[in-house]
Formats: C-alpha cells, structure tokens, sequence
C-alpha cells in the first residue's frame, strides 16, 4: 500500500533516508567513500548540464565570437548581445516565431487534456472492470507502438485532408492524440489496478456512492500517474515535426519544431548563433513545463509498476 | 443488440467528441483558413523556393498581380530546397494546394509524369512559345504535353576576389585553370572551394573529361556513365583537387559559399551566378556579405570555366526553375496571370539584375553589362541538364549523388564508387 | 510519428490484476473504453489496414496524385526482402538499438544507485543536471550536439587539440559511420539515461529498508543485495523499461534524420525508420516503403512476442 498512500518521493527535494550502505566499515572509510560519490555527482551535473549551457552561452555570443577559432567558455559582459534573438524572431525571411509558439502551445495543451482524459477513462474500464476483448485491447495497445508513422504519412495526409483539416490546429492535433493514445492508456492502466479495492470498498461502507467513492478516493491517488503520462504527452507533441511538416504546410500554421527545422535548412548550420537562440527558444517552454511538474512527476512514474 | 447499441454508443461518443474539439479549434486557431473553400475570391498562394528570387521581383509580382486583379491577393510562401520533393508530393496533392509553385527544373519530370500539375499546352503559344528556353520547356514537358514553364536559369561561373588571388591571370583553358586552381591553394585557403555535398559543381569535371551521369539505350534502359574511362578520368581529377585544392569539410554542402569566402578562405568559386548578391551584401545585412572587403565591386570578378580548348566554356550543370500550376489549385485561372507576370519583360528584368538567366530566350539581353553577365552567358551556353527521365527526381532525392561525392572527397576507391553510383542510378531510372 | 527515448514513463503493465474485479457483462466498461477505441480503430486502425493493402500495390506517385494503383502480389515484400540494402540497414539498426538500450539502462541504473548515495544537496544537484538533459526537445539537442561536435568550430574539437597537443579542427565527426552512431549514441543516451535513473531510483526507494538492513546483518555485499534483493524487487519495472526502450530505439527516426541533415552520410548512416521513410516519400515508392513497414512490425512483435505471452498470462 506504500505507494498508494504516501507522497511520492523526489529526488530533487525528498528523501529517502541514505541507505545504510557504509555501516559495516569504519566512518574513514565511508567518508572517503561520500568524498568519491560527491565528486561522481558533480561530474554528472557538468557532464548533463553542459550541453545546454553551450546552447544558452552561444545564444548570447555575436557572430564573430560563435565562429572562432578559440571558443568562448565564459562569455563576458563585452560579449554579450541579443542580436542572436532578434535574427531568430523578427527575421524576415523565414517563417515568423511567434505564430510557430502559439500553435505549438495549442496543439500540445489540447493534444495533452484530450488524451489523458479519454486514456483516462480507458484505464478504469481496463483497470477496474474484467470484460470480453480486454486482453484483445491491451495487446494490440502494445503492437500499435511497434508501427512506424513515417509509412504511413500519406494516409495520414488524405485522411486529415479529406476530413478539410489540412492546416488547422484541430487536425493535428487529432494525430497527435491518436500517436500518444497507446502509451498513455497503457502507463495509466497500471496505476489504476495498483490503487487496492479496499480503499474504495471502505469508502462505500462509509456511505459514499460507487462514483463518488471513486472521485473522492482513488482519483486523488491517480494524480501522480497522470501527471508523469501528461509528460509523456506533453514531450511527444511538442517535439514531432515529421507530422507537422505534412498537415502544416502553411508558413502561418507551422508547429516550433518545424520553424527550428526550415531556420535549419534556411541557415544551412553556418549561423550557429541565431540556430541556438532558436533551439534555446524552442526548449523553454519544456523546461518550464517540467519544473512545473517534476515534484509530482517522478514518484509517481513508479506507482503503478512496482506493485507486483 | 447489445453489440449494435455498443457500436451507436461509440459513434455517438466520437461524433460529440469530434463536434467539440471542432468548435473549440475554430474558435482559437485564426490561423489561415482563407482561400481554401471559397471558390473565385481570388487569394492566391505562390511558393517561391529558397532565396534566389529577389525581394524586389517578389515585391513586384504582387503588387502588379493586386492591381492587375482587384479584389484578389497574392502571398508568396517561400519554401527550401532541402526536402522539397518530398513535401511536394502531399501538399500539391492535397485540397489545400498552393496556385503556383516553382520547382527545380531537375526534379519537374517526377510530378509532370504523375499528373500533378495543370495542363498547358494550349496556352504555350501565349506564354512565348519556341520564345522560352527550349531545355527547359523539356523539362516542364511530358507525354507531348506541357505542365511547367521556364522560370529561369542559373549557369555556374567562376567567382574570385582580386583581394584574394592578386594578379593571377584567367585560365584559358581546363588544364590551366585546374593548375591555377592548385596554385593559389595555401594551409587555409581553398584553390577550389569543393564541399563533398557538392555533386553539382562537381559534374562540371566529369562532363569536362567526356563523361556522363547516364545514357539511354534504343530500348530505354539507362545505363550510368560515371564507370566509363571517360567518367572515371573526371572522378579522378575532381579527387585530385578536392584532396590536394580545397578546404572544405568532406561532408558539408554548398550553400552560404559567401561565408568562407568573405573570410577569404577561398581563392575560386564555382557558383551559381546571383552569388554575387549574397557575397557583395552588406557586412551588417541580415544575411553578411562582406561588399566593402573582398567582395566589393572593385574586387569581385567572374568568369566561365574554360573548355579543353581555348575560348570554349566547359559543361556545366543547367542549373534552373520551372514554374507551374497544380492540378488541386483552386485558383487555376488567377494563378495563370501570376504566371503571365512572372514570364514578363519586366520582372524577368528583376531575375536578370540579380543574376539570373530569363525564361525567354529574347530577354537575354535583359542581363546587365559586366562581368557575371558575361559569364553567365557563356556558361549556359555550354549548360548540360540531368537524364531526361521522370525517375531523376527520385535519384535526386535519395541523397546518392551527395553520398558518392562525399566519399571521393575523403579520398574513397574512385572505381568503387562510380561502379556503386552507376549501379543506384541505374536502379533507380529502370525501376 | 517521432517516438522520443527521451521520455518513457514506465508505466508499466505488469503489476497483478486486481484480486476482484467488477462483474462481467456490465455495459460499464465499453462505454468507457469507447472513446479510445473510436480514436484508435479510425486514426490507427484505418491507416494500418491501408498501409497493409499499399504494400501490396504498385503505389508510387502517380498513385497519390489519384490514379488507380495496380495490384503488385508479393512484389514489394520480395523486393525489400531480397535487397541487400534492406539487411544493412536492419542489422545497423538492431546493432545500434542493442547498443544504445544497454548502455542507456546501465548508465541510467548506476545513476540511479548514486543518487541514492548522496546527501540532499549534492542529490539535487545531480536531478537538476539530468532533468535539463531530459526535458530538451529532440531535435533540439541534435542541433546543440551536432554545434559541439562541428567540424570547424565545433567545443568538442578545440578541446581535444588542447587536451591531445594533436590539431583536431577540421576532423569530422560524423562522416565516418561508426563515429556518427558514436555522436548518436552519446545523444540517446544523454537524453534516455535521465529518465531511467529516475525511474530506477524511485522504484528502488521503495525496496524496503528492513529488508536490505537484514540480507546487510546476514553477510551480503552491495553487490549481492542489488542482485539479489533491489532488482527482483523491481523487476517489473526494468522489464517494461527494456520492452519500451527496445522498441523506441528501433523506431528511432526523428534524431538520426536531423543529424543526417547536419552531415554524414546517408546511405551508411539510415536506420529502418529512415530508410522507410527515404524508400516511400522521398523517393515515391509507397508501395516498398509500406512492405519495409510491414516487415518491421513483424519482426518486432517477434523480439516482444515474450513479453506479449506473459502479458496476456497475467491479464487472464
């Protein structure tokens, strides 16, 4: 019951308490230990966190710093410009950032809410209910994921445009649900059985309805697993651009990544810079998106699993 | 029963849902649903592919088509090389196709062949008929039919700045301009600026030695030229000086050949003519030049790469757009005025400012005076275009070419190569 | 569709079923499943049954600019079958996958048994190192990774020329095959690793202490009670992980697409996901690259065809 009813533990805050691993030898020896462990930890915090440093600190640099033969590590005050920026955003022949964002942030939050709502609903039934074709759903919920899209773009294609959603929000977002669909209903499926009946079964004697003891007992239980699918969701749709290279031909209706790829090819990789500010532009809203949630995010990512 | 109330459950779910998704996606998108179902009102969307055509001539093409045709707009989409087969190939498919499309004259044959693009045939006469260059009215034409008209040419020169190679004179012939080239190679400056990805420029030394990228056969099978000793001896030379003559990383690819040669890492160019635009920019343009430097009027020069012999240009790849109407367009008949401005004196006069080869042969003389325009017209003069097969676009597209120049300019088996190359055309043109 | 390896909730299907559960027969549970059905039968159903009939045709663009395809038998499924560049590209592809399934989950598992070593301060540290690595969209981190390894003004470079005293500006990273997969698997991993080591390191706080304290006062080493003892007790865990990972690395498209942009070359550096799609819309010959698509799905329901046994014991 651990996982169903404490918090989820964080890393980044929380706190499993260390384990007792150095308690058989001498306190010297486990203090060199915790010197060595420290110092991993710190190589895995530059070895991680440099390349997005490089992304953000090139950004920053004027072309003729970006293109040298020293690199700069540290850029100083001298060296600091937004031109990288304004080249990214306002420049003139390429397709326009701001529209890129927009779009990019509908398609994903509605992508994101409709998909975990009806996975949601899935998991119950999958979850709480035995019936005939169950096992049938699950499986091919699991053979679904094994398909590669990039075969099937030109139906895709017909299918939204038959349907006159070439070029809108609606549209791509339909595919996006439909490629997030499998993984989401099949992660939350095991979060809904690892929540025990008896809570629920309590909650009734208590005098709770069926529903209401659902919505009172287990849904709050749920909240970690949905966030940690939302994720999921949210990383799935924000970043594909094979998709939205097709449904969204107009300059106008272009997903970020899409804008990241035609300043790409528009570039041709010779200025660094504004392709950085681009990448560093295209990246925080996911960064945001995760600090947001990540205190509720990897707990819960276990709930369900490791109940067995 | 039960199973038929399941199944009206579940339409009726997917309808409700679909409904609601719909509303709320009309409601928040405002991105551009115009001009797609309302036939005649008159916006029409031009795709105009990487940087080549001139702000000016994009400028001037709609404010001319606006007031030519009140009540009706026109928005140039611009659209990159990188790729472009493959977006084609939905987007003209589909409802929401653009009007008017340019299109690399190469890689025509693949959509005229599949029926993609509006007949014009009869309107040939109208748009200057045996007036419009004749290679590439080849190119746009399929099954005696014609889908595609000339949009312009671009014949690759030879670019250098005097700041960088001196006094040097002009090589007059092959021979001496491959030693000129050597010559003015140094640690960091390329003689021949020769990116692996460069199978275009690099044609040039095939054709130069009496090679081919294929032949046809009396009974229409291809067969790849570049395993002939004639194809072989191009490889060879061309190794030879991406090796011993060039810089330039293996696997990079020639676009922004302003950018090393501002830097004055390169003594030679071989590029299409309207590179002088990008190279005599402004320092602080959007995209940089260097105009007051290397690549200022005074300094920069150009001429055609000579033939074997003395006074000829040699072969060069016809490099060039076409321009055509898509079958889905909605728009068919304003976008055949787009069309009809896009051929005129006028704006090909804009084309010709800039650098490029007009559409009609009688606009040649559109071109300014001086040395690129010079050049250039030598250059076409001796312009070879690729197979003559609707396939070519698909070679085109599997990068082939790209991967086997790359692999010569890190110094791979030339036999292998042109043996492995002849065998993937071949495959591909009689597949 | 861009499978990212970046992210994989571990969700993770193994857990028993619930002891009891609501009687049969209910209409309940159809009608909750419906909304998902509908979405899946018409958005990946429809398009699958069509992928299975294009790979019987001739379908090349003509085709899809509306006229009628020609029936082709088994023509596609031999050709790809019988080409040999089919097999490179598979035998790449798994190689790569096994490759990058394995060193993603033990970097990401020793990753995971640090941070449970550490204090608080040096614990968040390390998370917020591997969070920024993990939440980087895919193809941004191509583009940052394929900057740091750039040819001519690439960090990577400059600091090897310092660090060796060799000149190394101007080498190229990615025009060598072998050395491409290098750069794509130092990605994959940057990128998969994080999510692993959370996942790891949230299932193992979970292994109870008394437990360990016990096997600790009996004898067993650290290595005996991770073997022993943390791994049995997140099994399930590891197994979903692995199932999932092997699948994503298999369909890897999106990341081996844009480096290939970057440099490389193409024909020795395309995976399956790459190659269907060069094969179909790029070239036109839908009909092969649906045959290619086809053969791949068969041949990953055979490398999962275990799991998908057990799968259904356990839902029975």
């Amino acid at each position: 019951m651990a996982t169903a009813t404490t918090t989820p533990s964080l890393p980044t805050t929380a706190a499993a308490r260390p384990l007792p691993a150095g308690a058989a030898r001498s306190p010297r020896k486990k203090r060199s230990a915790n010197v060595v462990f420290a110092v991993l930890g710190v190589i895995v915090f530059v070895c991680s966190a440099f390349p997005v440093y490089w992304m953000v600190s090139s950004s920053f640099l004027p072309t003729n710093k970006v293109r040298a033969a020293t690199p700069t590590f540290f850029p100083g005050p001298d060296d600091f410009t937004l031109r990288n920026y304004e080249t990214a955003i306002f420049g003139q022949n390429r397709a326009p950032f701001l529209p890129a964002l927009e779009t990019s942030l509908k398609v994903t939050f509605i992508s994101l809410l409709v998909a975990l709502v009806i996975a949601f609903l899935a998991s119950v039934a999958l979850g709480r209910f035995r019936f005939r074709g169950r096992r049938a759903f699950i499986v091919s919920i699991l053979i679904v994921q094994m398909i590669p899209g990039e075969a099937m773009l030109l139906t895709y294609f017909r299918m939204i445009d038959s349907w006159q959603m070439l070029n809108t929000i609606i549209g791509l977002t339909i595919l996006y649900i439909a490629s997030v669909l499998p993984f989401t209903v099949w992660t939350l499926r095991g979060f809904v059985a690892a929540v025990p009946m008896e809570l629920e079964e309590a909650a009734m004697i208590d005098g709770c309805s069926r529903t209401g003891a659902f919505w009172r007992v287990t849904f709050p239980l749920l909240a970690p697993g949905l966030v940690s699918t939302g994720v999921f969701a949210f990383i799935q749709a924000w970043n594909e651009f094979v998709l939205a290279l097709v449904i969204m031909s107009r300059p106008e209706s272009m997903t970020l990544p899409v804008w990241l790829r035609t300043f790409q090819q528009a570039t041709k990789a010779t200025d660094w810079g504004a392709l950085m500010a681009g990448s560093t532009l295209v990246a925080i809203p996911v960064v945001i998106f995760f600090l947001i949630v990540q205190g509720r995010m990897t707990g819960g990512l276990v709930a369900g699993a490791v109940k067995g | 029963m039960k199973r038929n109330r399941l199944v009206a459950t579940t339409v009726a779910t997917t309808t409700t849902l679909a409904l609601g998704l719909s509303a709320c996606a009309s409601g928040s998108t405002g991105t551009g649903t115009d001009g797609t179902s309302e036939g005649g009102a008159g916006d029409i969307r031009v795709w105009l592919v990487g940087s080549d055509t001139p702000d000016e001539a994009r400028e001037y093409l709609k404010t001319t088509f606006e007031a030519e045709n009140p009540g009706s707009t026109l928005t140039i989409e611009e659209q990159s090389w990188g790729g472009l087969v493959d977006k084609y190939t939905t987007a003209l498919s589909g409802s929401d196709s653009p009007d008017l499309i340019e299109i690399g004259n190469t890689q025509a044959a693949a959509f005229t062949s599949a029926g993609a693009f509006e007949d014009l045939t009869d309107r040939y006469e109208e748009l200057g008929g045996d007036d419009l260059l004749p290679s590439f009215v080849e190119d746009g034409t399929y099954d005696g039919k014609f889908y595609a008209a000339p949009y312009y040419s671009g014949a690759r020169v030879v670019v250098y700045s005097k700041e960088v190679v001196g006094d040097t004179p002009v090589p007059t012939t092959w021979d001496e301009y491959v030693a000129t080239v050597k010559a003015a190679t140094t640690d960091t400056v390329s003689g021949l600026w020769t990116p692996g990805k460069d199978w275009r420029n690099g044609m040039t030394f095939v054709w130069a030695n009496g090679g081919q990228i294929a032949t046809q056969a009396s009974d229409g099978t291809w067969e790849g030229g570049f395993s002939t000793p004639e194809g072989i001896k191009g490889l060879e030379q061309l190794q030879d000086v991406m090796l011993t003559a060039n810089r330039a990383p293996a696997d990079s690819d020639e676009q922004e050949p302003q950018v090393p040669f501002c830097a004055g890492q390169v003594a030679y160019l071989a590029a299409p003519a309207w590179v002088s635009g990008s190279i005599g920019a402004d320092e602080d343009a959007e995209v940089p030049g260097c105009g007051s430097g290397i690549g200022s009027p005074e300094n920069l020069s150009a001429f055609a790469a000579p033939g074997k012999t003395a006074g000829e240009a040699a072969p060069v790849l016809a490099g060039g757009s076409n321009i055509a109407i898509p079958m889905r367009s909605a728009n068919k008949e304003l976008a055949y005025e787009a069309l009809k401005i896009m051929l005129s004196d006028e704006y090909q006069g804009l084309l010709a400012e800039a650098g490029l080869v007009p559409a009609k042969v009688s606009q040649a003389d559109l071109m300014p005076d001086g040395v690129f325009a010079q050049a250039s017209a030598a250059a076409a003069a001796e312009a070879i275009s690729t197979p003559a097969s609707p396939k070519w676009a698909d070679v085109e597209a599997s990068g082939v070419l790209e991967d086997s120049f790359v692999r010569l300019a890190q110094g791979g088996d030339v036999t292998e190569i042109a043996a492995a190359l002849d065998a993937a055309i071949e495959r591909t043109l009689n597949g | 569709m861009t499978s990212s390896t970046t992210v994989a909730p571990p969700g993770t299907g193994l857990d028993a079923p619930p002891r009891r559960r609501r009687r049969r027969g209910s209409p309940f549970p159809y009608v909750l499943l419906a909304p998902s059905l509908a979405v899946l039968l018409v958005l990946v159903g429809y398009p699958l049954v069509n992928l299975i009939i294009t790979s019987f045709q001739h379908y090349g663009r003509e085709q899809a600019f509306g006229q009628p395809p020609t029936w082709a038998g088994l023509e596609n499924y031999t050709t790809v079958l019988t080409s040999e560049t089919f097999y490179r590209v598979l035998g790449r592809s798994f190689a790569f996958m096994v490759v990058a399934v394995v060193t993603t989950f033990v970097l990401g598992t020793l990753l995971a048994l640090l941070m449970m070593r550490l204090g608080k301060a040096m614990r968040m540290l390390v998370s917020i190192g591997l969070l920024l690595a993990w939440a980087m969209p895919a193809l941004t981190s191509v583009i940052v990774w394929g900057w740091m390894f750039d040819t001519q003004f690439g960090v990577v470079n400059h600091v090897l020329t310092l660090i060796t005293g060799q000149q190394w500006a101007g080498h190229s990273w990615l025009i060598d095959p072998l050395s491409f997969f290098g750069v794509l698997l130092l990605i994959i991993v940057w990128q998969g690793a994080p999510f692993i080591a959370f996942t790891m390191y949230a299932g193992l706080t979970q292994v109870p202490h008394e437990v360990l304290e016990a096997a600790q006062l009996d004898g067993a080493g650290a290595a005996q009670r991770f073997f022993r003892i943390q791994v049995p007790y997140v099994r399930t865990i590891i197994t979903v992980l692995i199932v999932l990972s092997i699948i994503w690395d298999l369909r890897l498209f999106a990341q081996v697409y844009a480096l290939q942009g970057i440099g490389g070359i193409v024909e020795e550096t395309s995976t399956l996901g790459v190659w269907i799609y060069q094969v179909g819309t790029a070239s036109g010959n839908y009909g092969m690259s649906a045959a290619a698509a086809v053969v791949m799905v068969v041949i990953m329901l055979v490398i999962s065809s275990a799991y998908v046994r057990q799968t259904l014991k356990e839902e029975d």
